[in-house]
């Protein structure tokens, strides 16, 4: 039984006119995706001069030489994890009332996850030499771990989106009559020949299954890998065991919050009330609650071992979170991007749409910034003092450039989820039409 | 602390001399003839222009510069660059006491140096000039003696066994001093006369490592009056070491090809593992299009 | 100062026997040996030390000498790079009561490599010492670590452990994501962020890693032991220009270390025992190569 969906009657021709009416190029979208391009090209000129100018352009040095696009990076495939959680997890669970959401979860997954790769590139010193990675590749790098694991993830993530979007696909290429040529042809393609035939969808589903299956691991270790880019090394702040799971934890805070917001988009945008119900933000919400328990319960860890033993440099690192130059930034986090969402949305009124939107909004901003902050302090407490360099070296303040180039991170996942979205129905329309049939019986 | 006090002292002697230098810059700096006919008692070579190179580097380069560079400090009268010729031109005996009595700026070296350290000083100078030739007294038909050195070691007692000849004649009380040759430089196992048999026991520690038939790089000199032998010999003394490279062996830092073999072995099962059920997927794409037809084919 | 003749014909032979195809490079005069097959012509009296590939070093008469383009091909100093020296194990050990912040050092190594104002290989740190509660200075390389963590961590081999005990860089590999930088406790790596000092003066020279220039922007460098002086049988830029014997390198299989300013050889083992030396943070494992003896007031 499906409780979350809209109460009323729908015919299946009602569903499948509500859900396909999104795939359409009206001169908003075309706006829309011009104003993104624009922002997207000032940005791809800041890289530009970071190519011509060298990461000097950047506000990295020494001391600080992982910076914004490490914290970002991490950011991205954080967030990209709520795939797995939402479609994997609770979907093998049987839990029904996410899989009107479960495209949303894999279309936040594939746009992460593709640009998080693109992040790691915009950091190198010298992009024109990645092919080395694969030429002269090392397995005892965690990089190289990682470059394994996003692009497997990344490839994961795309059949996982697209073997559940096959009767849809059909659906658009039989029903969707006044697009463009190039678009009927693409939905011819990639329909597979979809007749709708029980032996395809038994396919279909044995496939799903697999991945849903294999996806478990594959993210587990993508996220639990990038925690060791920094765990696998000597600096206090980074040398801790619970560093994967403290990643992955706060991965699904960072991955809810993003969820959420793009239904929120979605179901306005797409007039979709009677298919993301204020039920499914309420449920959502309450699943924010137990991530987020469980985040706040590995930050506490991650402090209060350090606090207690106060070892030398641990003990340096944790007074500059608690009390020093990174106390504001750490508590703004901390209380104000973690602990006061939490409670708030403890309380119902505070689940419903647009309020939960708006603190999914301040969570997300929360999770970025506390990368940036498991990121920067503990290269700017490294063990022997920081000598004989320029001022500037003691702190670390992105550039403009550093920060276009991040931006231009945000944009790429808005225009990679905006063209999805046009492209096919957002919501799973063939699993709508099941679950609704299954009511009505 | 006690070049630090010196270097002070110093500094103290050149300010005060400042004046007295002004009215004595026009004087020559004469040097009586029996102060420049005097000579080195020793034969110059490499160890002495060592040894003269660092004396000289402590205490000479501050006003002279570098030898041959004619970066001297610029004073009245200026100290002038001991490798020019103006410099060259002069006796050893001559430099010699300048060196030793000072005069003006130039401060008195009577008190820091010994004379065969002063010595030295010269003979680092003099490796500036291609042309110097050492002077030597005349010994009044005395020859000088040619010595030959025959090395062995005594495992009985850990010591190199020099002995010199000069003629098939033992000689007695000539200086030998004994080095084992590093990559760097000279390690000093001792220095010590001849006895009566013109034979000198040097002390080798047994622990120190040579190479891989235990032969140790020794290096043997001799030296009395203008005297000199040195000879060069690898010994049997030591155990033989066998040299490890320092990246023997699998580790977590080796290169990739010398990658620990189960992460090598985890690593690729796992990504060609999850590959291969992502490809049967792929692969299986073809199955869905032919049960799409397959059926077509049955109601046609 | 030139040696005794008949020692030459020997070290001739000795060289004839190593077949000198083996024989590595040669000194500042850029040039390669090749042959010394046909050396029975005219010595001219100068001598280069030459490192061969047996690690023996030898002194070779520049007549034997031929320019070759070898020195100039990326391939070969690649490979050169990469292989090391056979047999040796360098260590470096830094005597902290010695040092005054002449800073020497530093300018040494910053000239030798091409870097910026900004940029150190060796930094000359100013520490508190939180017993006597004064300070002291403590120069910080590379500690080149048995058991580096900077190398673990590296994607593509850019950075490598040489059977010698060095850690070097080919900045021909590297890719420039500084996950060694930020692997590497001591923070001895430094990164190219802009184009490098004099880049257009050094465009057209042929790189060499065990030099690490010319720089390039967009890669990491670091202290490379001055690899490249080591082959010539030289001590590294640093440690020959620090004018108060802060330094001991060498070899520790020899188990001898050399001083770069007084040229004195001691026992490697007997040095770090006697005074008491240490690693920095021995307690992260990584096996320093650079040994710290402690900077006590030197009342001598």
């Amino acid at each position: 039984m499906n409780d979350t969906l809209s109460k009323e009657i729908l015919t299946d021709d009602q569903i499948e006119q509500d859900l396909l009416k999104n795939i359409n190029w009206g001169n908003k979208f075309k706006l829309w995706l011009a104003f993104l391009a624009v922002s997207l090209i000032i940005c791809l000129y800041f890289y530009y001069q970071q190519i011509e100018h060298g990461l000097g352009v950047t506000g990295l040095h020494d001391y600080v030489s992982w910076g914004i696009y490490i914290s970002n990076f991490v950011f991205f495939v954080a967030t990209s994890l709520i795939g797995m959680l939402i479609s994997s997890v609770l979907g093998l669970m049987n839990v029904s009332w996410v899989k009107p959401l479960a495209r949303i979860a894999e279309l936040v997954a594939v746009a992460f996850a593709m640009v998080a790769g693109l992040i790691i590139i915009t950091d190198m010193g010298r992009p024109d030499r990645l092919l080395n990675v694969f030429m002269h590749g090392r397995v005892q790098s965690p990089i190289v771990w990682d470059i394994a694991v996003v692009v497997t993830y990344v490839a994961i993530s795309i059949l996982l989106l697209y073997i559940p979007l096959l009767p849809d696909i059909a659906l658009c290429r039989d029903k969707l009559k006044n697009v463009p040529k190039w678009q009927q042809k693409m939905y011819k393609i990639l329909a597979l020949g979809w007749k709708g035939k029980a032996k395809q969808f038994k396919l279909m589903n044995n496939y799903t299954r697999i991945l849903l299956i294999l996806i478990i691991p594959i993210a587990l270790s993508i996220h639990t890998v990038t925690s060791w880019l920094f765990a696998m090394t000597l600096r206090s702040g980074w040398d801790s065991p619970i560093f994967g799971p403290y990643f992955v934890s706060g991965a699904f805070v960072a991955g809810c919050a993003a969820v959420i917001i793009t239904m929120y988009f979605f179901q306005k945008n797409y007039k979709l009330d009677k298919y993301i119900t204020i039920d499914h933000f309420d449920r959502m919400g309450r699943l924010l609650v137990l991530v987020a328990l469980v985040y706040v319960y590995f930050n506490i860890n991650e402090i209060i071992v350090p606090a207690y033993k106060t070892n030398t440099a641990d003990a340096k690192h944790v007074q500059e979170m608690l009390s020093g130059h990174e106390s504001i930034m750490f508590w703004m986090v901390q209380l104000g991007g973690l602990i006061i969402p939490f409670l708030l949305i403890l309380f119902r009124p505070m689940r419903r749409p647009l309020p939960l939107m708006l603190i999914s909004i301040v969570i997300l901003t929360g999770a970025w910034f506390k990368r940036v902050l498991i990121v920067v302090p503990t290269q700017l407490a490294p063990y022997y003092p920081i000598q004989n360099v320029p001022e500037k070296w003691t702190h670390y303040m992105p550039t403009v450039p550093e920060i276009a180039i991040t931006t231009g991170s945000f944009i790429l996942v808005l225009i990679i989820m905006s063209v999805l979205a046009k492209l096919f129905p957002v919501i799973p329309i063939w699993e709508i039409k099941e679950e609704i049939n299954h009511n009505k019986n | 602390m006690n070049y630090f006090k010196y270097y002070k002292s110093i500094i103290l002697i050149c300010l005060c001399s400042l004046v007295m230098a002004n009215v004595q810059a026009q004087n020559e700096w004469e040097v009586t003839t029996e102060q420049d006919k005097n000579l080195s008692p020793f034969m110059f070579d490499d160890e002495m222009v060592l040894e003269g190179k660092i004396s000289y580097e402590n205490s000479c380069t501050s006003c002279h510069g570098m030898p041959g560079q004619a970066d001297y400090t610029p004073m009245a009268p200026p100290p002038g660059d001991p490798g020019s010729n103006q410099f060259q031109l002069q006796n050893d005996g001559a430099l010699f006491h300048k060196i030793k009595l000072g005069r003006g700026a130039m401060p008195k070296f009577e008190d820091v140096f010994a004379d065969d350290e002063t010595w030295n000083i010269i003979a680092y100078i003099r490796s500036f000039n291609e042309n110097y030739k050492q002077p030597i007294p005349d010994l009044g038909g005395v020859e000088i003696p040619k010595y030959d050195l025959k090395l062995a070691f005594d495992e009985n007692v850990d010591k190199l066994v020099v002995k010199v000849f000069s003629k098939e004649i033992p000689q007695p009380e000539v200086e030998v001093s004994a080095f084992v040759k590093g990559t760097f430089g000279k390690l000093l196992l001792g220095k010590i006369q001849t006895n009566e048999l013109g034979i000198a026991y040097l002390d080798v520690d047994p622990k120190l490592p040579g190479d891989a038939e235990g032969k140790l790089h020794i290096m043997v000199k001799a030296t009395k009056g203008y005297a000199l032998a040195k000879l060069n010999q690898k010994m049997k003394i030591v155990q033989p070491t066998i040299r490890k490279s320092a990246i023997e062996g699998r580790h977590i830092w080796s290169t990739d090809k010398m990658a620990p073999i189960w992460l090598k072995v985890s690593f690729f099962i796992t990504i060609f593992g999850v590959w291969a059920v992502l490809f049967f997927i792929v692969f299986g794409f073809r199955n869905i299009k032919k049960a799409g037809r397959e059926d077509d084919v049955m109601i046609e | 100062m030139s040696k005794a003749n008949k020692n030459d014909k020997s070290r001739r032979k000795f060289l004839q026997n190593l077949g000198l195809a083996g024989v590595s490079a040669v000194g500042g005069t850029a040039l390669l040996l090749q042959s010394c097959s046909d050396s029975k012509d005219s010595a001219s009296g100068k001598k280069v030390k030459v490192l061969t590939q047996d690690n023996q070093l030898v002194e070779v008469d520049v007549a034997n000498l031929k320019p070759s383009d070898k020195i100039k091909d990326l391939d070969y100093l690649q490979d050169r790079g990469r292989e090391g020296i056979p047999g040796k194990k360098f260590v470096m050990v830094v005597d902290l009561a010695k040092c005054k912040n002449a800073r020497k050092c530093m300018s040494a190594c910053q000239n030798a490599h091409q870097l910026k104002p900004e940029m150190h290989h060796i930094n000359v740190l100013e520490m508190n010492d939180p017993v006597r509660k004064t300070s002291y200075y403590m120069p910080k390389t590379c500690q080149h670590c048995d058991n580096p963590p900077c190398v673990s961590v590296c994607p593509v081999d850019a950075t490598f452990k040489r059977q010698d005990g060095i850690v070097l860089i080919d900045n021909e590999r590297c890719i420039g994501c500084r996950f060694c930088v930020a692997a590497c406790p001591y923070s001895a790596r430094t990164f190219n962020w802009t184009e490098p000092k004099d880049a257009k003066e050094f465009a057209e020279v042929t790189y060499d890693m065990e030099l690490n220039v010319p720089q390039k922007k967009g890669t990491v460098t670091k202290c490379a032991f001055s690899a490249d002086r080591l082959r010539e049988g030289k001590l590294p830029y640093c440690v020959s220009a620090c004018p108060n014997g802060v330094y001991y390198f060498g070899d520790s299989n020899e188990d001898l270390v050399t001083n770069g300013t007084t040229k004195k050889t001691v026992r490697l083992s007997e040095l770090l025992e006697e005074n008491a030396a240490y690693t920095l943070m021995p307690e992260l494992g990584t096996k320093p190569s650079v040994y710290y003896l402690p900077p006590r007031q030197n009342k001598g």
